[in-house]
């Protein structure tokens, strides 16, 4: 589903990702993390098609992101960390909003809308302006506009952030009841439970460059760790290393 | 160290960086390019100002003419002090209640009147600043015409300086008071809409009166003396007064009662610098947490919440999304769709222009006028055309703000968004122009070829405006500023109306050649020589190249930049 082939991007001298290849599978959950500023958001917003890679090519279902960006676009549904939304429009306003720019059919929205909001609790706020929302409420109805048109694939930066304990149990089921249906879902976290209790894979990226890869026990091999959780792994494998003489 | 200046230091740091900072190669030039604007203006009113003192010297009667300087001055001051105030309360409502780090301050171990101190510092300044600078001309225009030694040039920064403090200190304190009755957002909207009252009433009282009057020398004379028996505010509790009571003594030379002056003004500052802080104690903070709780949930009396189906139901897809979502948003922000009155008052105005003027009394042939005057009516309409698009289709992409990554992040081309928002603005701004034209060319009686070449022209040239509006809107943004709408006085907004302008002028000198044949030769009934009809027909098609091309290459380039910039 998702093919990114020696993949880099630069901001001026900050080499943010570097060289990143990986390949993830159809209905995988794939987590991805790292410490702050190691690329995971950078990596997240290529594969979103919000960031033109400096070199390298994604593939999201065989379609090139730089070639094919609308027919990529069409089939993902991106959610980012923080809730940037039009202010000036009604919940249900801004679902038919990516309702139309993804295509669903006029017949099934509302029923499909309805049924979101009730899902994410937001059925008594469709019509209240955008504006008036919490921070963990703009993180749900962008939830509910992601999966809209029921995306092949699912790219998350740092889902449970601004969520509730219900919201965090909410999405956690989504995420497994979708990949069971097929989707796969691409997600970055810092919550390292999270990760461990969701992702079939995990990917730990540090200073742009991925140093690890697999299942939690191939992560616990790699970084010599017999015993204990993700955290040890984590935090064995991202400490700094002193510099080179 | 000290809370109020730990609080400024943010501030004077990104002041410093963006002074010397090397790192963005366009700032020099937009550095050159706004100080050379700038500085016109500068110059444009000192040249003004240096000219009617002048001529009121030359008056002939003994004094008249000091007279009505001091009488000119007299209605600087107060002037200057309602432009203050205004200023002052937008920028205090902004800075001490809707500034976006504001959650970051309040929650900093500092006490409330501390943090009210240092925006009101920046406050202060930043309400000031254009006002200062731009008053010195008026006041240069006075020392060099009374040849005034440095006392009186000083005496400018003396009695300006606590002027602005009191203004400043006033509008700080009236913005304290009323943000404990309405919130601080929709306390902002009602200033918005008293601007635009108070700028249509001047607006269409300015133009009542007729100023064109004044190139006849004998109602100007009348005029003259009208404004010399005209009663300025003069009470002794003004600051105004102070400050011109100031300035008169030092064109007289009295330094006592110049000092006593400026005393007044500087204890009057002073006492209302530390009521106003002394009232932040209280109010400051009550206000802010209030500000907060008061965000409107519902879409409001403009809801438009039936519009989405049934008239643009025919649309599907990303067009109808983003046509939809774009006029939703004009009409439920109140910033956007007020100025709309304003767009009324321009083309009222406009119209009132054309019907009063004495075409009859010119020393030329009338109907040679109108038509010349029609001709030179496309390029004024053009010109009213770029003003609005600056207003409204130039921050079309710049009003995304920071959800522009939903447009990013969507299966849609950059190319449609831009195309959508292209067509989103030409129809209104097309029938209103041709609504100018043809109205303003019945009201000059034209010939039918000059009606047809103004209304094709027109035609051509708005979709031209637009595009670089839209386009260079895009090559441009600035999706971090709170008030996108003011973009146009950008480094791109400014290029915006440079091209534009450039454009207009090209059409209109090309045209003009060919243009003034044909008329010439119709009004005298002479048949056109086949070198004149192909000269027209070259010029026009020349025109419709150039209309094509302005369309293309600024979307072009815009497409080309904004696919490049990340949201």
């Amino acid at each position: 589903m998702i093919r990114l082939e020696s993949v880099n991007k630069r901001y001026g001298h900050v080499h943010a990702v570097k060289d990143l290849s990986l390949e993830i599978q159809k209905g995988e959950v794939f987590g991805f993390i790292g410490p702050n500023g190691a690329g995971k958001t950078t990596t997240i917003r290529m594969l979103g098609g919000l960031l033109i890679p400096t070199s390298g090519k994604i593939f999201i279902d065989g379609k090139d992101m730089a070639k094919e960006p609308e027919k990529a676009k069409k089939i993902i549904g991106f959610i980012p960390d923080r809730p940037f939304l039009y202010d000036k429009i009604t919940g249900m306003e801004f679902l038919r909003f990516m309702g139309d720019m993804y295509g669903v059919d006029d017949k099934i929205f509302p029923d499909k809308a309805n049924g979101l909001l009730k899902m994410f609790s937001l059925n008594e706020w469709g019509n209240e302006l955008i504006a008036s929302y919490s921070h963990g409420m703009k993180q749900r109805i962008i939830m509910c506009s992601a999966l809209l048109h029921d995306p092949q694939l699912i790219v998350v930066d740092e889902p449970m952030v601004g969520l509730d304990p219900r919201g965090i149990r909410l999405v956690k089921d989504l995420i497994r009841e979708l990949a069971a249906k097929g989707t796969t879902v691409f997600l970055s976290t810092h919550t390292l439970e999270v990760a461990q209790d969701l992702c079939h894979r995990i990917g730990i990226i540090n200073r742009g460059a991925l140093i690890a890869l697999g299942n939690t026990s191939d992560l616990k091999k790699a970084a010599l760790v017999e015993e204990g959780e993700l955290e040890a792994v984590f935090l064995r494998l991202t400490q700094e290393q002193p510099e080179a003489a | 160290m000290n809370p109020v200046l730990t609080l400024l230091r943010p501030r004077l740091l990104a002041a410093r960086r963006a002074a010397f900072s090397r790192q963005d190669p366009t700032a020099s030039w937009r550095f050159a390019l706004f100080g050379l604007l700038g500085l016109g203006f500068w110059l444009g009113i000192f040249a003004l100002f240096y000219r009617v003192l002048t001529y009121f010297q030359s008056i002939g009667e003994e004094g008249f003419g000091d007279i009505l300087a001091l009488k000119l001055l007299s209605m600087v001051f107060p002037t200057f002090f309602a432009l203050l105030l205004f200023s002052g309360v937008v920028t205090s409502l902004s800075k001490l209640y809707l500034s976006r780090d504001l959650h970051l301050v309040h929650a900093l171990p500092v006490s409330p009147q501390s943090i009210f101190t240092a925006r009101w510092i920046e406050s202060t300044i930043d309400s000031s600043w254009m006002v200062a600078i731009y008053a010195l001309p008026v006041f240069f225009s006075y020392g060099m015409v009374y040849s005034q030694g440095p006392v009186f040039y000083l005496n400018i920064l003396a009695a300006l300086l606590p002027f602005c403090v009191i203004a400043s200190a006033l509008s700080a304190i009236a913005v304290m008071v009323v943000v404990l009755v309405l919130p601080a957002n929709r306390f902002r909207s009602i200033l918005i809409f008293l601007g635009i009252g108070i700028f249509l009433v001047a607006y269409v009282a300015l133009r009542l009166v007729r100023p064109e009057r004044l190139v006849d020398p004998d109602a100007s004379l009348s005029l003259v003396r009208y404004m010399a028996s005209l009663q300025t505010p003069s009470s002794p509790f003004l600051p105004s007064t102070w400050a011109f009571d100031s300035m008169k003594e030092a064109l007289a030379g009295n330094l006592g009662n110049m000092l006593f002056h400026n005393a007044l003004a500087i204890s009057a500052a002073l006492s209302l610098a530390y009521i106003a802080v002394w009232i932040s104690r209280t109010a400051y903070y009550r206000g802010v947490s209030k500000s907060q709780t008061a965000k409107t949930r519902t879409p409001g009396p403009l809801n438009l919440n039936h519009w989405r189906t049934r008239p643009f139901g025919f649309w599907k897809g990303p067009t109808r999304a983003l046509f939809v979502r774009e006029v939703k948003t004009f009409f439920r922000d109140s910033t956007q769709w007020s100025q709309v009155f304003l767009m009324g008052a321009l083309i009222a105005i406009y119209l009132y222009n054309f019907k009063v003027l004495p075409i009859e009394q010119a020393p030329i042939r009338a109907d040679y006028l109108q038509n010349t005057l029609a001709f030179l009516n496309m390029g004024l309409a053009a010109f009213v055309m770029t003003a609005l698009a600056a207003r409204f289709v130039y921050p079309a992409v710049s009003l995304e703000k920071d959800a522009f990554w939903i447009i990013k992040a969507a299966p849609v081309s950059i190319r449609t968004v831009l195309l959508v928002k292209f067509f989103i603005y030409l129809p209104p701004l097309l029938l209103l122009s041709e609504f100018l034209i043809i109205a303003t060319n019945r009201l000059l009686s034209v010939t039918p070829f000059m009606m047809a070449l103004s209304v094709s022209t027109i035609f051509m040239v708005v979709p031209g405006i637009i595009a670089l509006g839209i386009g260079l809107g895009a090559a441009y943004p600035d999706f971090q500023s709170e008030n996108p709408a003011q973009s146009v006085t950008s480094f791109g907004g400014l290029l915006f109306m440079i091209l534009s302008a450039a454009f207009i002028g090209a059409v209109i000198i090309i045209q003009a050649g060919p243009v003034y044949r044909i008329v010439r030769a119709g009004l005298s009934t002479r048949v056109l020589s086949s070198l004149e009809i192909w000269w027209f027909v070259i010029s026009f098609a020349i025109v419709v190249i150039l209309c094509v091309a302005a369309v293309i290459l600024p979307l072009r380039f815009g497409i080309r930049r904004l696919s490049r910039i990340s949201s």
